[in-house]
């Protein structure tokens, strides 16, 4: 068992060694495309992060404000109690400490502006869910509405007034990065392919005599596709790193935005980023052993 | 050893290989497959080493046919067949031990079975002393006798040989051939593509001559033609 062990570990590095070209070719590709995958889920993340406040179908937010009493707020109930069935299918409150958890997520590239909000001064929310059908300008209208008749209203936003551009952004950008690193995967993938296929053909004859005093054909793949795995892992652990790297610069550079320019939502927790990066080494290892293990399977007849 | 019911192989609808070949090897036998090129003799040896499958026919192998055999058992069945070639397929790379020892670390052997193995074998082909020399370092004779010793180190109960003394003067051709005659004596089953008349008839072993791809004579202690 330690001999083919060995023999396998042996033989992987060798052949690493011959074609440190084609390899390190591979391996970079392998990194800028698990990059950009790291890259399409960060981003993508930053988006649901500035959307988050509209999730489960809230087209409307009433915000009120910190110093409003619980009669106040009964009457701001009553209103939207009043229409609802009509204009308004359902709405719940979000009380102090679920605005602040909230805020944690929009400001998270925002320190100073988080540091500003407290108990004492964050404006508590209704967020309200229309009857389907409800058109825009009705609920415009019922904004304006809210706005001048309701007591100690901060604000009403409209998730149509957000939603569209921040909606078209993560689509458009979600498209293009997408179509990007599939493709650059779909490089990588060839290239490890061709960087096996290479070494096999190189080693052919030493297959054929393999092959002729009995090795299994898994004895022969092997070497091979551990040698993909590397590259792949290798190309995996690279775009860790550079991932890392621009996460890093991209959390410290977002402070410095104007406050208003909500990009301060787009900044990722540390555990998602460990999520991300454990999601690409797993797809780098993928893509290394999918790569040689078919150009190792192809081959094999050589 | 070696049975063969009506085989026939095609390479395409006009190039027929073998056809309709029968015939048996008993263990401990030594066989040449005579005929001019195109007959079919390496087909033949390629058919008993599953490297080809013929269209019809059964082909067994050790009391196993290997027509039908599964892909996955072929490697099996190649650790009991040795392959001497006529350009010796040695690895320009590697030095005469490790040429050998190789065929042994392909299987899986431990380390120390091959430490004691592959001197011993080597010292049986007459290439003691030569372990350390790589095949360019090597005359032609030398280089088969490698070969030889990499087919014979894991004890095979038969032995294919295509042309084995093709590329050797006659001289180094009739050690070659003094070699495979002991190796044969060991009890290895062995046959024997050749062209070589003279060491056909100096032999007088069994001859089966093959033309276009059918078996034409069958004869114990034949000679050539």
């Amino acid at each position: 068992m330690w001999s083919r062990i060995s023999y396998t570990l042996r033989e992987t590095w060798a052949s690493f060694q011959r074609n440190i070209t084609l390899t390190f070719a591979a391996i970079i590709t392998a990194a800028v495309s698990l990059l950009i995958f790291g890259l399409t889920l960060l981003i993508q993340h930053g988006f649901d992060n500035l959307l988050s406040k509209w999730e489960g179908g809230v087209e409307m937010i009433v915000f009120v404000q910190a110093q409003a009493t619980p009669e106040q707020r009964s009457v701001i109930e009553g209103a939207l109690n009043q229409q609802q069935g009509v204009i308004i299918d359902s709405w719940r409150y979000c009380d102090v400490e679920c605005s602040l958890a909230e805020a944690e997520r929009l400001f998270a590239g925002d320190p100073s502006t988080l540091e500003l909000l407290t108990e004492s001064n964050i404006p508590t929310q209704f967020k309200v869910v229309p009857t389907e059908g409800t058109t825009v300008e009705t609920l415009r209208q019922l904004k304006l509405d809210y706005q001048r008749g309701l007591p100690n209203v901060y604000s009403v936003e409209l998730a149509e007034d957000q939603l569209d551009l921040i909606s078209r952004l993560q689509g458009f950008v979600g498209l293009y990065t997408t179509g990007l690193w599939i493709s650059l995967m779909l490089a990588a993938t060839l290239l490890i392919w061709n960087t096996i296929r290479t070494a096999m053909f190189a080693r052919r004859r030493e297959i054929e005599v393999m092959k002729l005093v009995g090795a299994t054909d898994w004895f022969i793949r092997l070497p091979f596709m551990l040698e993909g795995l590397v590259q792949g892992l290798i190309g995996g652990i690279t775009a860790c790193g550079a991932l890392w790297f621009i996460n890093d610069r991209w959390t410290a550079g977002v402070s410095e935005f104007p406050q208003d320019s909500g990009f301060s939502a787009l900044v990722v927790s540390d555990g998602y980023l460990s999520t991300v990066m454990l999601i690409i080494l797993v797809f780098g290892a993928l893509v290394g052993t999918i790569g040689s293990g078919t150009a190792a399977s192809r081959f094999l007849n050589v | 050893m070696i049975r063969l019911e009506n085989v026939t192989k095609s390479y395409s609808t006009d190039v027929v290989a073998l056809h309709d070949a029968s015939f048996e090897v008993e263990k401990g036998e030594f066989v040449f497959l005579v005929g001019p090129s195109g007959s079919g003799k390496s087909t033949m040896l390629r058919v008993l080493n599953r490297e080809e499958r013929p269209e019809l026919g059964a082909v067994w192998v050790a009391g196993r046919n290997i027509v039908d055999m599964a892909p996955s058992r072929v490697p099996f069945l190649r650790r009991n067949i040795g392959n001497v070639f006529q350009d010796y397929k040695l690895l320009p790379n590697k030095t005469v031990f490790e040429n050998v020892a190789f065929a042994q670390e392909v299987i899986g052997r431990p380390k120390h079975v091959i430490a004691q193995q592959v001197p011993a074998v080597l010292d049986l082909v007459g290439l003691a002393g030569k372990e350390h020399r790589f095949p360019n370092q090597l005359s032609g004779g030398e280089q088969q006798r490698v070969s030889i010793a990499r087919a014979f180190v894991n004890r095979p109960l038969i032995m294919l040989a295509d042309e084995p003394t093709g590329n050797l003067d006659p001289t180094t051709g009739e050690g070659i051939m003094r070699l495979l005659d002991r190796i044969n004596r060991t009890g290895t089953t062995i046959v024997m593509a050749t062209h070589d008349q003279r060491i056909v008839n100096s032999m007088r072993k069994r001859v089966v001559q093959m033309d276009r791809g059918v078996i034409v004579r069958d004869q114990a202690r034949g000679v050539y033609d």
